[in-house]
């Protein structure tokens, strides 16, 4: 609000300027939102259906995109051909057990990071976030030939661990900045009033509770996203559902209904997920670094 | 009010039952103190730091684990030839054949290719979206259309813009024909577009996020400069450079660099868009080391892809944290 409603201008310039970003907006949410809507729209078409374009040019010919007749035979194939029941579900284990993992130590450690200090914090402190920086690939390369040794490749478990690599720094970074928000005089007045040092952790987890929520939810986000662990550390026995979909594509027949399918039964859930916690999403995406 | 009438009948049970809470207050009152506190707890030591370090214990130890531990075997790997059998001491070979590998140092001139190239167009494209969503009434709505891309998994963007890239039904690859962009060739089958191609979907992904930061940004424009600088008879476009733009800065910087990070973390839609190819044309380092790792299992040589890596991200990580730290203009 800031920035904005001083002084109005008036002047040929800036009524120029105004329609130029009106338009430009209007561009850009259709080349954003238009994508959803193909995908939407192609999961409830017949194979024939989806291929059909207009003639090259031909821009009043783009009618042809509604020119169809409903079906729900993708989804259903999804469930019955390939068994994507047990994908959601190993997608849901994975990504809500490293979330849960990574919150409940994460908090553990963030509380205490936040309120004690000791030589080499900071060092400690790099090393968390670059943790979590660390490109994902390179990660994978030591962490591919350890589970291996442990028979951890192609389990669930062996899963939930490599998305705790990214998850638990995630969480510690993120809430100690929450409890850095909480004054200490709160725990202060407990402990006068007898509370041992753990019972006054816990009266002031309702006032972190909102948050770590949100933190909850934006691990699973993470995690329910991921592709590169889940092909190759879940390869096997522990098949996400980023994967199970990218699997339709096979060089002979590439099943393109049941790929959009799987896209929306992929997105639809975090996109609620993501509009639910949408005050803490920005915080969550930009590592802290910036509030709404 | 309904509940007048009702409150009303029972007046007195309610005041006999205030009555009770009183008496009922004056009897704990009434109690000796010692009785509640039957035995006084010893009060914590004045530096319990041992305690802290209990909670934190689980934590590091787990993230010791999956990151220090497979780090220090990253190290041993990278001077090992490791396949799937087993390893064997090679010294330094992994490395010095790294710099006669001219698909490494492809791949390190491609990352940047690609990184300059989607943060150039996600930069102007976030910076002038937010501007303008900024000034908007429906700010609201704007923003939360914005975020949908972001939510998506980007290996099914991946899929979902091949479907749309298409060269025989793929409506996007229709509008760029249409629009004589194009010709019939898809756009990802050539080698020289196939680049532009995944930087399209990397900026359709996330410039929403640039938008947002730069949001968060405009609203800390302190609005006594502003007015102070129109009172001077400046422009609008005067004001944007002179004022709005510095401001922006620092936080515009943590943007950058957390996307340059992320283009160095996430290749998901990459490898389901290209593969790196056509030829190596979009083998941006973190895809060659995906191959030479997980396709033909060199995981000696990938350790040391691997480290080079690592090491250009952490250096990327101690100028991030150092920005992180410094005070943003504004309040915070």
């Amino acid at each position: 609000m800031a920035s904005r409603d001083v002084v109005s201008y008036d002047t040929p310039l800036s009524r120029a300027l105004s329609i130029f970003g009106t338009v430009f907006v209007a561009f850009y949410l259709v080349w954003t939102l238009l994508p959803f809507v193909v995908m939407f729209v192609s999961s409830f078409k017949d194979m024939l259906e989806a291929f059909k374009l207009p003639v090259v040019g031909d821009w009043a010919g783009m009618t042809v995109f509604f020119d169809f007749s409903p079906t729900l035979k993708h989804y259903t194939t999804l469930f019955t051909e390939n068994s994507f029941g047990t994908y959601i579900m190993n997608s849901l284990i994975a990504a809500g057990g490293s979330a849960v993992i990574s919150v409940v130590f994460g908090s553990l450690a963030a509380y205490s990071l936040s309120r004690v200090d000791f030589r080499g914090k900071q060092d400690l402190f790099f090393w968390i976030i670059s943790t979590r920086m660390a490109p994902v690939v390179a990660v994978m390369v030591p962490l591919y030939a350890i589970f291996r040794s442990l028979d951890l490749v192609g389990t669930l478990p062996g899963l939930i661990l490599a998305y705790t690599t990214f998850n638990l720094p995630f969480a510690i970074w993120m809430l100690k900045g929450f409890f850095d928000n909480v004054p200490y005089a709160i725990e202060e007045a407990q402990m006068v009033d007898g509370a041992t040092r753990f019972e006054a952790f816990r009266s002031i987890l309702p006032l972190v509770a909102p948050g770590i929520g949100a933190f909850v939810v934006l691990c699973v986000l993470f995690a329910w996203n991921d592709f590169l662990f889940a092909a190759i550390i879940g390869s096997g026995g522990a098949k996400t559902l980023p994967v199970a979909t990218r699997e339709l594509v096979q060089p002979q027949n590439i099943q393109w209904g049941s790929i959009m399918a799987a896209g929306v039964v992929t997105t639809a859930p975090m996109m609620l997920l993501g509009l639910v916690i949408r005050k803490y999403l920005v915080a969550g995406l930009t590592m802290g670094a910036v509030k709404e | 009010m309904t509940d007048v009438s009702s409150l009303s009948g029972s007046s007195r049970d309610v005041a006999s039952q205030l009555f009770r809470a009183r008496a009922h207050s004056v009897e704990v009152e009434a109690r000796p103190r010692a009785e509640i506190t039957h035995k006084p707890r010893k009060f914590n030591p004045p530096m319990p730091k041992y305690y802290y370090y209990y909670l934190m214990a689980p934590a590091i130890a787990i993230l010791a684990f999956i990151s220090l531990y497979p780090f220090f075997w990253l190290i041993i790997m990278s001077l090992q030839d490791v396949d799937i059998g087993g390893g064997e001491w090679i010294g330094l070979k992994n490395y010095t054949k790294l710099f006669t590998d001219a698909r490494f140092i492809d791949g390190w001139i491609l990352l940047a290719q690609y990184s300059i190239m989607c943060l150039g167009l996600q930069v102007g494209l976030g910076v002038t979206l937010a501007v303008v969503v900024n000034s908007s009434k429906y700010e609201k709505y704007l923003v939360t259309a914005l975020l949908m891309p972001m939510m998506m998994a980007p290996a099914v963007a991946g899929l979902l813009w091949l479907f749309l890239y298409n060269g025989t039904f793929g409506w996007y690859h229709w509008v760029l024909q249409s629009a004589g962009i194009l010709d019939s060739a898809s756009i990802l089958a050539s080698a020289d577009t196939a680049m532009y191609a995944i930087v399209l979907v990397d900026v359709w992904q996330w410039t929403p996020l640039i938008t947002i930061i730069a949001l968060a940004g405009l609203k800390r424009v302190p609005r006594d400069q502003l007015e102070a600088n129109m009172v001077d008879g400046a422009s609008p476009m005067r004001n944007f450079f002179a004022i709005i733009l510095p401001n922006l800065y620092p936080v515009l910087l943590i943007a950058v660099l957390l996307r340059f990070m992320d283009n160095f973390r996430f290749i998901d839609s990459i490898l389901v868009l290209t593969g790196g190819g056509p030829g190596s044309a979009t083998k941006i380092l973190p895809v060659y080391l995906f191959e030479v790792a997980f396709k033909f299992f060199k995981l000696g040589r990938g350790a040391a892809i691997a480290l080079t890596l690592l090491i250009v991200t952490i250096l990327l990580g101690k100028l991030l944290v150092r920005v992180f730290e410094k005070p943003q203009g504004g309040k915070g």
